[in-house]
């Protein structure tokens, strides 16, 4: 023990790391994982998988009772490019709206952002992550009964034919599952990465979309058949121009909008609008985020 | 004047059991809850408060039960440990508010009164939410204390108080405790609560260690046999010569150094830096071996 | 000495029902600041629909039971009641600030009781009150539907909220639950499945309406008998309820 009055630093055996470190990239894989590993409650307790696993199982519902419809001899139930319309709207809404919160609101409520960004992750970095993981959770609830809904189609089909038919028909529900969740997941990100309050984020996203949806319906209704009001309608709520856009590219079956007609890039306008609008609030949410 | 009664008291959350068999009496005065993270003390003061129902036992506040029974209110304050105050108030009318929640006669006066009390007059307008930490668990200090309660109940009070602060609040904790209140606030620092208690209640895991007069448990702390790792320039030459030493009662030679036990750590310490200058070892690592809060308490358990 | 218990009136506990302490913070929690301009956007979007609509389609009778019925009584209303609701009590449990409150003499029940008032007045202005003034444009004055949606929504939100504060005190994830019932429950079971109706709060408020209105445009699931009796029954099973727990209140071990 030395006694200098000068003072020394001794050499505990202190070492620096000097080998690889994972870069940028892995960060975002990392934080992308673990956030849609949250989306589905996965690495939390019990409670939160209650919500999305329900959902989850509600979703898959229709899918397993056209399984059984069609093994007693009776056609497809239900068009691969809507789905169960009623259905997948409000269960992705509850998905949406309760499970973007824990992705976003969870980390400014505890804080956590600086330690975030005290890492090499780009401001940009994190909001894209947390996209991506979303985007891809919602692509999960919507795409895997649609998957369902054609193995068990598929099942009780015979022929080469048949089969083909079904995937020819399967393709198309696919592409619009993904418009629904890229939709989806920026827009309820971008409400939610506004309070730190689960509740609050949630109810607001959830009064978004829903209301917007009533309302929607409502002027829809309202309008009449045929009509510019009808057709128009729809442009107030995202579920109801991703509806609007599935029909502009070609989808035949009947949905909550009407026949679009000729205002059918009125509404894919609308929806690149909307993302845009969307992925704007994000990043600049983010932009902003220190110590709030 | 009231007491706190407590019989057999355990709580259990599930397989973990938080409060263990604890039979105690806290009587006026100021009684310290000593003990490391985890040891219990919130679960107990919880209880204490009628926050948490106790598993098994009878716990009595001035001869009632606290659970369920909201007019004890009028005697007890109380400050948890969780950090949560009405941002979107004053602290003026936040204290203000409770003392018309706790019925008092005049709610103005008495919250002037506390207020002044822990020295918040300055930024009592001020919004909670643009308190510091330290002023927030005043004014949570003052709230607790508007209704003038018998009996007080403090959990951590002094977490997030720069020293000037702390000094203030022990000395108004000190006074308020000699005006026959009963007062029990808890702590994993000794320090804290040995310079404001005079009753101390240990618990670890749970379970009571000790309880009494702080310097009479100081006293058996240290005078417990301890446990040191020497590491030194010749270990054998030093533990011979340690061994004839009355302080010392054992000597290993181990690869991590020289271990000894102790008897007397004050005599100890005494011992081996004499000797080793007698006997021209150089010294390079003396480290108590079992300093842990927890060993110390185990011991207390134990004996 | 001071502090023991004595009897006699004090400031602030004179009814054991409502407690003019607990309204005030109550108020200026739920709805402060920023937050009241977010309540304040469903009553407007209806009231500005309905004033829209009127100006293009004066002459149509068919909307105002569209308007009025599908958006602002099945989606303004319970979505309205669910946010004020569960924020009134289940933003004070989240944040640990309910502890303020329960260390004082002042009885669960009047706790419950005054949240649950605030809750209920809050929602009566944020959606009944718009909604009676969207009927009055949508109808051109002809009141009788305003007047009937208005009181179902007046009974609605009583009932809604009763069910939502007794949520918050129940379980965390109150919103989400009280969600599931409202799009699910409501919104789509109660459609097609008829037994559902019984234990939908939307339709006992539909039946009121409905019995003051006699318009063949709202079809209540259930008669007015039941829907009032059970009513009253979820209202005062649900407050009962929620005090109990309240009662019962724990805070679970070290630093939630």
């Amino acid at each position: 023990m030395s006694a200098d009055a000068t003072g020394v630093i001794h050499d505990l055996g202190y070492q620096r790391y000097d080998g690889g470190r994972l870069g940028r990239a892995q960060i975002v894989r990392t934080l992308t994982a673990y956030s849609l590993r949250a989306a589905f409650g996965l690495g939390r307790g019990a409670k939160a998988k209650i919500v999305p696993v329900s959902a989850f199982a509600l979703m898959c519902a229709p899918a397993i009772v056209n399984a059984f419809v069609v093994a007693r001899g009776g056609a497809r139930a239900f068009p691969y490019d809507t789905y169960s319309a009623p259905v997948r709207m409000i269960i992705m809404i509850i998905f949406v709206a309760v499970q973007a919160p824990e992705l976003v609101s969870r980390d400014l409520r505890s804080r956590v952002l600086p330690l975030y960004f005290a890492r090499p992750l780009r401001r940009g970095d994190y909001p894209v992550a947390k996209f991506t993981a979303l985007a891809t959770a919602c692509l999960i609830m919507v795409e895997v009964p649609l998957l369902v809904l054609y193995a068990g189609t598929i099942a009780s089909a015979h022929g080469g034919g048949a089969v083909w038919a079904q995937t020819r028909a399967l393709l198309p529900g696919l592409a619009v599952g993904l418009m629904w969740a890229v939709t989806l997941a920026v827009i309820g990100l971008a409400i939610a990465s506004f309070s730190g309050r689960r509740a609050y984020a949630t109810g607001a996203v959830a009064i978004y979309f829903f209301l917007s949806l009533a309302l929607a319906e409502v002027l829809i209704g309202v309008a009449g058949d045929g009509t510019t009001g009808a057709r128009l309608g729809g442009l107030v709520s995202p579920l109801t121009v991703l509806d609007g856009v599935r029909q502009w590219l070609g989808g035949t079956s009947p949905g909550p909008v009407p026949a679009v007609g000729s205002y059918g890039a009125a509404y894919g306008v609308m929806l690149l609008a909307a993302c845009g609008a969307g992925a704007a609030v994000l990043a600049a949410r983010y932009r902003k985020a220190g110590l709030a | 004047m009231t007491s706190v009664e407590l019989d057999s008291v355990s709580h259990w959350y599930g397989n973990v059991v938080a409060v263990n068999d604890i039979t105690m009496t806290i009587g006026p005065g100021v009684t310290g809850l000593l003990g490391p993270n985890g040891a219990g003390k919130s679960t107990l003061l919880h209880m204490i408060g009628g926050f948490l129902e106790p598993s098994r036992g009878r716990l009595t506040v001035g001869g009632s039960p606290s659970w369920r029974n909201p007019d004890l209110y009028r005697q007890i304050g109380i400050i948890t440990e969780r950090e949560s105050a009405y941002g979107f108030l004053t602290g003026a009318e936040f204290v203000q508010a409770t003392a018309r929640l706790q019925g008092c006669p005049d709610p103005a006066a008495a919250a002037r009164r506390a207020i002044g009390l822990v020295d918040m007059v300055g930024p009592m307008n001020r919004r909670i939410s643009t308190y510091s930490k330290g002023m927030r668990q005043r004014i949570r200090v003052a709230a607790a204390l508007v209704h003038d309660p018998e009996i007080l109940l403090l959990d951590e009070p002094f977490n997030g108080m720069d020293p000037r602060q702390r000094l203030h609040m022990m000395d108004l904790l000190g006074r308020l405790g000699e005006q026959g209140r009963t007062i029990v606030f808890s702590s994993h620092i000794l320090e804290e609560v040995e310079q404001l208690s005079g009753t101390i209640q240990v618990m670890v895991a749970g379970r009571l260690a000790a309880s009494g007069d702080f310097r009479a448990i100081r006293r058996l702390m240290t005078s417990r046999p301890h446990v040191f790792v020497v590491r030194s320039g010749d270990d054998r030459r030093l533990g011979a010569a340690l061994i004839g030493r009355p302080a010392v009662n054992g000597v290993e030679l181990t690869p991590k150094g020289l271990q000894v036990r102790a008897s007397d750590y004050g005599a100890f310490s005494a011992d081996i830096a004499r000797l080793a200058r007698d006997e021209g070892i150089r010294l390079r690592e003396l480290l108590p071996a079992d300093e842990s809060l927890e060993s110390v308490f185990a011991y207390l358990v134990t004996s | 000495m001071t502090g023991l218990a004595r009897t006699g009136r004090k400031s602030g506990i004179t009814m054991p029902i409502y407690n003019r302490t607990v309204a005030a913070i109550t108020l200026r929690a739920a709805l402060g600041r920023k937050r009241a301009l977010l309540f304040a956007v469903p009553p407007l979007i209806l009231v500005g629909v309905s004033a829209l609509l009127r100006l293009s389609h004066p002459a149509d009778p068919a909307w105002p039971a569209r308007i009025l019925g599908d958006f602002g009584f099945s989606v303004v209303l319970p979505l309205t009641a669910l946010i004020i609701g569960t924020s009134v009590l289940g933003a004070e449990i989240e944040d640990g600030t309910i502890v303020h409150l329960l260390a004082t003499p002042v009885p669960r029940r009047t706790i419950i009781l005054t949240k649950f008032v605030i809750a209920t007045v809050a929602t009566m202005v944020f959606a009944a009150v718009p909604e009676l003034v969207a009927g009055l444009i949508a109808t051109g004055g002809t009141t009788r539907l305003a007047v009937g949606l208005f009181v179902g929504a007046l009974f609605g939100a009583v009932i809604y909220n009763a069910l939502f504060v007794c949520l918050s005190v129940a379980t965390t994830r109150a919103l989400a639950l009280g969600l599931f019932y409202v799009l699910l429950w409501e919104g789509v079971l109660a459609n097609f499945v008829a037994g559902a109706r019984i234990l939908s709060v939307g339709h006992y408020a539909l039946a009121l309406a409905s019995a003051v209105v006699r318009d063949p445009a709202l079809k209540p699931g259930v008669n007015l008998a039941t829907a009032v009796v059970m009513g009253a029954i979820v209202t005062v099973l649900a407050l009962a309820v929620a005090v109990r727990k309240l009662a019962s209140f724990s805070l679970r071990g070290d630093a939630a």
